[in-house]
C-alpha cells in the first residue's frame, strides 16, 4: 500500500514538472521579447546574449511611435477584422438557420457543397480574387480586404450544428401564432445562439486580425490600407540601420500585448462557446 | 468532409414543412458569395493554369499552352522541393501538435491553477504569426541568439537554426508546434469535459492505473475530437505561409519555401499567373487525396464523426 502511494506522489510530481517545464518554454519568447524591447542596440547584438537590459530604455517605446504609423495599422486592422466579423456572424447564422430548420429543395447538396469549400486552400483563390478586386476597382479601399471573407464555411457549419439543438416545437409554436420565418430567426434563433455567436465572433476576429497573406498582396499597391501583420513584416525595412534595429522588438511588443490582454478577458467566452457548441462530441 | 449526420438523441425530429422560398432567402447572401468568390475563381484559375498570362493584359489575349505548366512543374526541382517542404511541414506540425496538446491537456485537466496554465499555453494562438516568426528569428540567431547561448551553457556546438538548409524547416516546425499547442489543447479540453467521470471511477475500481485509463478511455472517447483536429489541422498546415515567409527569408536556396509562398512569389513577384495556378492545383490534388485517406483511415478505425 505504501509503495502504491509513493508511486502516486511521484506521478503527481512528474505531472507538475512537465506542466511547468512546458509553461517555461511558452513564456520564454514573450519574456525575452519584452526584455529585449528595452535594450540598447549594443546589448541586443552583444556576443554574450543578455537576458535583461543593463538599464531599461523606456525611450524605445517613444521612438517607435515617432517612426512608424502604428495607429494607422491598428485602425485598419480594427476596421477590417470588425467588419468581417459582423458579416460572418450575419451570413453564417442565416445560412445555418436555413440548413438546420428549413426544408427546401437541394438542402443536402448545398450543405455538402458548403462543407467541401472548406477543403479548398487559399492559394487557389489568390490570383482570381485579386483579378476580381482589380475589375471591381476595390484595390484602393477596404472592400478588397473585407468582402472576400464575408462568408465562412466553417461559420455556417458551426451555426448549423448549434441551431440543430434548438427544439422544433419551439419554432412550430411560433409558426402556429402566424410568425414568419424572418421573425423566428430574429426573435427565437438569434437570442438562443448568443454563446455560439460569441465563439464564432472571437474566432473570426482573431483570424482576421492576424491574417497576413491576402493583406500583403492587396496593400502592396495601397500602403494606407496596411494592417498590423503587414506592418510587422515591414519593420525590418522601417528600422534597417544599426542604430534603429533594436526598435523592431519594441514595435512587436505594441502588437503582441493588446491581443493577449484582450484574450485574458475573453477566454471564458471562448472556452464556454466551444463546450456549448458541442465540439467535445462532434 | 461529406454531409454530417443529423443529431440523434432526445430531440425528436418532426417532418418540417417544405418552405423553399424562405430557405433560399436565408441562403441568398451565402450563395451569391460562393458563386462570385468560390465557383468563379476556381473555374477562372483552372483556365489560367493552361495559359501564359501576366494579368496585365485581358485573359482573352493570353496564349494557351495546354497542360505544359503542369508537366513543367512535375519535373521542376524547385517546385518538387516546395511540395516536399509543404508535405513535411504539414505531417510533422499536425502530428506533433496534436500529440503534445493531448498529453498536456490531460495533465492540466483538473490540475491546480489549470486556468493559468491554459492561458499561458494559449497566448501564442492570439499572437500574429508574423510577430511570432520575427521573435523566434531573433531567438534562433546563430551567434547571439538565446537558444545557441543555452546550448553553449551545456557545452554543445551552436546550431545554425535558420541558415542551415537541413535544419531550417525543422526550426520552423518547432515554432509552429509551439504556436499551435494552445489552440488544440483548448478543443481537447472541451472534449475531455464531455467524458463522464463514471468511466474513470469504474476503471479505478477495476484497478486500472492512469496510463491504462488514458489509452483505454480518454483516447478512444476523444477520437471524434482528434479527427476534427487532424482534418482542420491539415487544412491549415497545407496553406502555411506566415511563418516560413517571415523566418525563412535568409534560408538558402528555397529550403523552406512552401506552396503558398511559391504561388505568392510566382504570381505576384514574377507575374507568371499560369504557372502559379497550375502549382496551386497540383497541391490541391495532393490535399484532396490526403483528406480522403485520413477520413478512410478513421472510418476503418470505427470513427464516424463526419458521416
Amino acid at each position: 500500500m505504501n509503495r502504491k502511494k509513493a508511486i502516486r506522489i511521484l506521478l503527481e510530481i512528474i505531472r507538475y514538472v512537465i506542466i511547468v517545464f512546458g509553461a517555461f518554454w511558452m513564456i520564454l519568447p514573450f519574456f525575452w521579447l519584452f526584455s529585449a524591447s528595452l535594450m540598447t542596440p549594443e546589448e541586443l547584438i552583444s556576443d554574450v546574449p543578455k537576458w535583461l537590459p543593463e538599464k531599461p530604455q523606456w525611450n524605445n517605446y517613444v521612438q517607435v511611435l515617432k517612426r512608424i504609423p502604428l495607429l494607422m495599422y491598428y485602425k485598419n486592422s480594427f476596421i477590417v477584422a470588425g467588419s468581417v466579423t459582423l458579416l460572418v456572424l450575419a451570413t453564417s447564422s442565416m445560412a445555418g438557420f436555413a440548413f438546420a430548420k428549413l426544408r427546401f429543395f437541394g438542402r443536402k447538396v448545398l450543405f455538402s457543397f458548403v462543407l467541401s469549400t472548406m477543403m479548398f486552400p487559399v492559394f487557389i483563390f489568390l490570383i482570381p480574387v485579386y483579378y476580381l478586386m482589380k475589375l471591381f476597382g476595390w484595390l484602393d479601399n477596404y472592400l478588397s480586404l473585407i468582402v472576400p471573407f464575408a462568408v465562412s464555411g466553417y461559420g455556417i457549419f458551426l451555426m448549423r450544428q448549434f441551431i440543430l439543438t434548438i427544439p422544433d416545437e419551439l419554432l412550430d409554436c411560433a409558426r402556429l401564432d402566424g410568425a414568419k420565418e424572418l421573425k423566428i430567426y430574429t426573435t427565437i434563433i438569434l437570442p438562443l445562439i448568443k454563446p455560439a455567436l460569441a465563439t464564432l465572433a472571437i474566432l473570426t476576429f482573431i483570424g482576421q486580425w492576424n491574417s497576413f497573406l491576402w493583406p500583403l498582396i492587396v496593400t502592396s499597391t495601397a500602403q494606407r490600407l496596411m494592417t498590423l501583420p503587414v506592418g510587422i513584416s515591414r519593420l525590418s525595412l522601417a528600422f534597417s540601420t544599426v542604430e534603429t534595429q533594436h526598435l523592431i522588438l519594441t514595435a512587436l511588443v505594441y502588437q503582441v500585448i493588446p491581443m493577449v490582454v484582450v484574450f485574458l478577458y475573453l477566454q471564458r467566452y471562448y472556452i464556454r462557446g466551444f463546450v456549448l457548441s458541442g465540439f467535445g462530441n462532434l | 468532409m461529406a454531409g454530417l449526420s443529423e443529431t440523434k438523441g432526445p430531440v425528436r425530429r418532426k417532418k418540417l414543412k417544405t418552405n423553399t422560398g424562405a430557405g433560399y432567402a436565408f441562403l441568398a447572401p451565402a450563395l451569391l458569395f460562393y458563386s462570385i468568390f468560390f465557383v468563379y475563381p476556381v473555374v477562372f484559375s483552372l483556365i489560367v493554369s493552361t495559359k501564359r498570362w501576366n494579368m496585365l493584359v485581358p485573359l482573352s489575349r493570353a496564349r494557351s499552352v495546354g497542360f505544359s505548366h503542369y508537366s513543367y512543374l512535375l519535373s521542376d526541382q524547385v517546385f518538387l522541393g516546395v511540395l516536399r517542404n509543404t508535405l513535411i511541414y504539414a505531417l510533422a506540425t499536425v502530428s506533433l501538435t496534436i500529440v503534445i496538446a493531448l498529453i498536456l491537456a490531460v495533465l492540466i485537466n483538473n490540475a491546480k491553477l489549470s486556468v493559468l496554465w491554459r492561458f499561458i499555453y494559449f497566448a501564442p494562438v492570439v499572437t500574429p504569426q508574423v510577430a511570432i516568426g520575427t521573435i523566434w528569428g531573433y531567438l534562433y540567431r546563430p551567434n547571439n541568439g538565446l537558444f545557441n547561448s543555452i546550448l553553449r551553457l551545456f557545452g554543445m556546438k551552436p546550431v545554425y537554426w535558420l541558415t542551415d538548409p537541413n535544419v531550417a524547416l525543422f526550426s520552423i516546425i518547432i515554432t509552429a508546434v509551439w504556436a499551435g499547442i494552445g489552440g488544440s489543447m483548448l478543443i481537447i479540453t472541451a472534449g475531455l469535459k464531455n467524458i463522464p467521470q463514471d468511466y474513470y471511477d469504474a476503471a479505478k475500481i477495476d484497478g486500472a492505473g492512469p496510463f491504462r485509463q488514458f489509452f483505454y478511455i480518454t483516447v478512444p472517447l476523444l477520437s471524434p475530437t482528434l479527427l476534427f483536429l487532424t482534418a482542420t489541422g491539415f487544412i491549415g498546415a497545407w496553406q502555411v505561409f506566415d511563418l516560413p515567409f517571415t523566418m525563412g527569408r535568409n534560408a538558402p536556396a528555397r529550403s523552406v519555401m512552401t506552396v503558398s509562398w511559391y504561388v505568392y512569389e510566382t504570381a505576384f513577384q514574377s507575374l507568371r499567373m499560369g504557372r502559379a495556378s497550375a502549382g496551386a492545383f497540383l497541391l490541391f490534388c495532393v490535399i484532396f487525396g490526403f483528406t480522403l485517406l485520413i477520413l478512410w483511415l478513421f472510418r476503418r478505425g470505427g470513427i464516424k464523426g463526419y458521416e
